[in-house]
């Protein structure tokens, strides 16, 4: 299936428009289905790739899949407007929700149902690291390096400026000697 | 000042976040909570449902706690700085990172940053789920839909759906 990068800005920024407008329970989804699957911008195998740098990437995964994309298509203005076809709808939209709840919260039953929201997406984070560390519980190294960030993050609140060098250093030796 | 701060801490934020956002939401409700007192514990899990919520990148829960600092301004700072200071980065290192693509010490870091990745996000839902003293209800709720994800494939939206029905009966 031949694919063909767009052509022009508004193509692109049309088409990350219409990516956040959709994106109901994730982005990336929706980012695939539009540039793999509707406008075969790119290969599946390319996507998975792009993809992959970005999850590496410090910062917003699909903030910076917009910015890795929009800059090989199109240089410094298709970063740009690949940024901002992606984010305008669904800024408004969150601001609009964050404004309408800040109207409401007095209400006792919609703090309740907000505050249940948010801990079923901490339950999301949970499962997702579950997910992840699937792939490491054959590695005694691996599994002490995730409670200790845990601990001291979770528990001791820690600063990350401190745990991040400190358990990255020690995740570099391990991985150097070839235990992770 | 204070869209100055915001700029700064997020930008600063955005720049270690390894993994993607998740990775640093202990430190923001950190810095957020505890350091600056911008919102109280159980505001800021209040937000980020909204943000969980909403369609769009999660990232916007930055632009939710920008809003409540200083208004529109200090959304599009929030923003801006969270999602720029990254933009940097990727801009420059995207071409590295393809051009090494078979070099050892690629594979090395990317066997570190694994685990701490892990550690890091598995630290951002226990916060949320511990806004405050451990809660019973929050708990069975998170491990319910942490279940529920790892059981399924159904769009993350209708957990979120029940959750909120969890929270109207389980919280009041």
């Amino acid at each position: 299936m031949p694919v063909t990068p767009p052509r022009t800005l508004v193509e692109l920024f049309l088409g990350f428009l219409s990516i956040g407008a959709r994106s109901f329970g994730g982005v990336l989804p929706w980012a695939h289905r539009v540039m793999v699957e509707e406008r075969r911008w790119m290969t599946q195998a390319d996507f998975a790739e792009t993809i992959g740098l970005c999850q590496f990437l410090p910062g917003p995964n699909i903030g910076n899949a917009s910015i890795v994309l929009g800059k090989r298509w199109f240089g410094l203005a298709g970063a740009i407007v690949a940024f901002l076809g992606l984010f305008a709808l669904p800024f408004v939209w969150v601001m609009a929700l964050g404004v309408l709840y800040h109207d409401f919260s007095s209400n006792h039953m919609l703090r309740a149902v907000v505050t249940g929201v948010g801990a079923t997406g901490a339950g999301l984070f949970i499962g997702t690291a579950i997910k992840l560390g699937r792939a490491l519980v054959r590695k005694p190294a691996a599994i002490a390096l995730v409670f200790g960030c845990f601990v001291p993050v979770a528990i001791g609140r820690v600063p990350l400026i401190i745990v991040l060098p400190v358990a990255g250093a020690i995740a570099f030796f391990f991985s150097k000697r070839g235990w992770l | 000042m204070t869209l100055l701060e915001l700029a700064l801490y997020f930008g600063l934020l955005s720049l270690v976040a390894f993994g993607g956002m998740p990775a640093v939401m202990p430190e923001m409700q950190r810095l957020v909570v505890d350091v600056k007192g911008w919102t109280s514990p159980e505001e800021f899990i209040q937000l980020f449902a909204l943000a969980q919520a909403a369609p769009g990148p999660n990232v916007l829960i930055v632009s939710l706690i920008g809003w409540r600092v200083a208004g529109l301004a200090g959304a599009l700072v929030a923003l801006v700085a969270t999602c720029g200071s990254a933009a940097v980065v990727a801009w420059w290192v995207a071409g590295l990172w393809e051009r090494f693509k078979d070099a050892p010490w690629r594979a090395v870091m990317q066997r570190a940053i694994a685990p701490l990745v892990v550690g890091l996000i598995l630290s951002g839902g226990y916060v949320l789920a511990t806004p405050a003293a451990p809660d019973w209800r929050l708990w069975l709720i998170a491990a319910a839909s942490a279940g529920a994800m790892l059981a399924t494939r159904i769009n993350p939206l209708w957990f979120l759906a029940c959750g909120g029905a969890a929270g109207a009966l389980l919280l009041p």
